[in-house]
């Protein structure tokens, strides 16, 4: 029985299939300011708003957790993880200088400033699919 | 800056917190207004300007209705033609609310203006409002990384407690402190006061936030009506004037990823929470009070991580002072140095999410007044100030004092 694929929940917000995957965020390249996911324009108020001053970017693919918590209890949909369990989430900072969500492939062990690199995890599964999103794994 | 007439409140009406199945908005929000207006002593005609508060979970309740509140209340009080303006600013909606009203009178284009909002949150709400993967944040954010309110709220609380001393039993003593007036607020949900124990036994929700120290949904409604200062008496003996009334918005570079969103690109020197401080400076600086002449406060306690960043938001203090202020007994809602919550906060009312500006604000009157009954404030009042925080940076902010 062949594995099954693994598909981004949602498409063309990470780098996928990869080995290490990236976020996708836009870039100024004027001032430097970053978002995620992609944006038209650069968010900064001083800088002008011109589509050709954003590049797309492929984010760092490792970061620092600036802070964590569990999620004990399972929410509601749209959101589905099955089946479920308490998982973590973080907010993490990358070398750009953006301070980004993530779901934590852990529960055990966190620690602010601690180093996090990203990977890709399941959150559920059909028959064909595995479904999956972006996620921040302790290192080291 | 030209000087606006001088606006008061003189009618407030409120629709108890609870959970409400079998009434709409429109028909809640018609219980605060008529309550306001016999406070007023007003009848439904003299309004002649409303503001109202736009529903959010308008995919899951009362469709468009939610959106277009003002026009479906002013239908179930029996249209008189008056501008109306239905506003969305999340949480922070009674408060621009507030704002709108006060300024159709302020103007001198109105003599009378009313803000009502009425929220059926209750049953947990606060979910994306659509499904499209493309553009909305809220919807993409929430299918990706699965973070609730209280996941935020704790992230943040973590932080906190990573950089200042903020300790479990600070957090839990928040609600012990809040829960104290509930059972006295005839209007408020959960009318239960706790100790420090019942709160650290409740279960864990995210961690650090214990289910205690997480404000639940409720449903509500409030309606606060104003006039010009100088016409304040024909309605009341005590009027209550409106100092200042701002919204305020996120400074990019804030060092929060507001909910709803991402991500964030964190500023030096721009700090946190940027949509309130903006608010609290605004309102200092439209009133020219400064937080030593706030006397009361009322504050968007969703959390206890709130209470503690909200105070400290509010007294423009450094970070930490308002813990040290907790643990010093300076904030008791009731014989407090500095009352904070008397209503008993969204932690004993619940959060009805488009209403709860107007929920503060009638707390603030009855206190200024000295019709707030067993949960009446020890101190003499003159100031207070109410604030509430909202989705995607929005805030709001009010300051007002006894005017007779």
């Amino acid at each position: 029985m062949p594995a099954k694929k693994q598909v981004p929940i949602i498409e063309g917000l990470f780098t996928w299939p990869s080995d290490k995957p990236q976020l996708i965020a836009s870039r100024c390249k004027k001032c430097g300011t970053v978002t995620f996911p992609k944006a038209a324009f650069c968010a900064n108020p001083d800088c002008q708003k011109v589509r050709e001053n954003v590049e797309v970017i492929k984010l760092s693919n490792s970061g620092t957790l600036w802070s964590f918590t569990t999620q004990i209890y399972a929410p509601p949909a749209p959101f589905k993880k099955e089946p479920f369990e308490p998982y973590g989430i973080g907010m993490v900072d990358t070398k750009e200088g953006l301070r980004v969500l993530g779901i934590l492939t852990t529960t055990d062990n966190l620690k602010t400033g601690m180093p996090v690199e990203m990977t890709a995890g399941k959150l559920y599964e059909d028959d064909e699919n595995e479904y999956i999103t972006w996620m921040w794994k302790p290192v080291g | 800056m030209q000087k606006f007439r001088e606006v008061a409140i003189v009618g407030v009406g409120l629709h108890p917190w609870g959970v409400f199945a079998e009434k709409s908005m429109p028909e809640m929000a018609v219980e605060a207004i008529v309550e306001a207006l016999a406070d007023a002593k007003m009848e439904w005609r003299e309004v002649e300007s409303m503001a109202a508060g736009g529903y959010l979970w308008v995919s899951q309740r009362e469709g468009m209705f939610g959106i277009l509140s003002g026009t479906a209340i002013s239908s179930a009080m029996g249209g008189i033609g008056i501008p109306i303006t239905s506003c969305a600013n999340a949480c922070a909606t009674g408060g621009a609310i507030l704002r709108e009203a006060y300024l159709a009178v302020a103007s001198g284009l109105y003599d009378t203006s009313i803000a009502v909002a009425a929220d059926k949150s209750a049953g947990g709400f606060f979910r994306p409002q659509s499904e499209d993967s493309q553009f909305d944040l809220d919807y993409i954010r929430y299918v990706m990384t699965g973070e609730t309110n209280p996941a935020y709220w704790a992230m943040e609380c973590q932080r906190r407690m990573h950089d200042i001393d903020t300790t479990d039993d600070d957090l839990a003593m928040v609600k012990v402190l809040t829960s104290k007036p509930a059972p006295y607020n005839l209007k408020t949900r959960y009318k239960k006061a706790f100790s420090k124990e019942q709160v650290l036994e409740s279960p864990m929700v995210c961690a650090p936030l214990h289910l205690l120290e997480i404000c639940a949904t409720s449903d509500g409604a409030g309606a606060v009506i104003m006039c010009s200062l100088d016409k304040a008496k024909k309605y009341t003996d005590k009027p209550v004037l409106v100092e200042a009334t701002v919204i305020g918005s996120p400074t990019f570079g804030d060092n929060t990823i507001p909910l709803t969103y991402l991500s964030t690109y964190p500023r030096p020197g721009v700090g946190i929470l940027t949509e309130s401080r903006n608010a609290i400076a605004a309102a200092y600086k439209m009133s020219g009070r400064k937080p030593e002449d706030v006397d009361i406060i009322e504050l968007p306690d969703n959390s206890s991580w709130h209470y503690v960043a909200y105070l400290d938001c509010i007294l423009q203090a450094q970070d930490g002072e308002a813990e040290k202020m907790l643990r010093r007994g300076e904030v008791d809602p009731v014989d407090g140095k500095l009352p904070v919550c008397p209503s008993g906060g969204l932690g004993a009312s619940g959060e009805a999410v488009v209403a709860q500006g107007l929920f503060q604000i009638y707390e603030l009157v009855k206190q200024l007044r000295g019709e707030a009954g067993e949960r009446q404030v020890k101190k003499d009042l003159k100031v207070g100030l109410a604030q509430t925080y909202g989705y995607a940076g929005n805030n709001a902010a009010c300051i007002v004092s006894k005017a007779w």
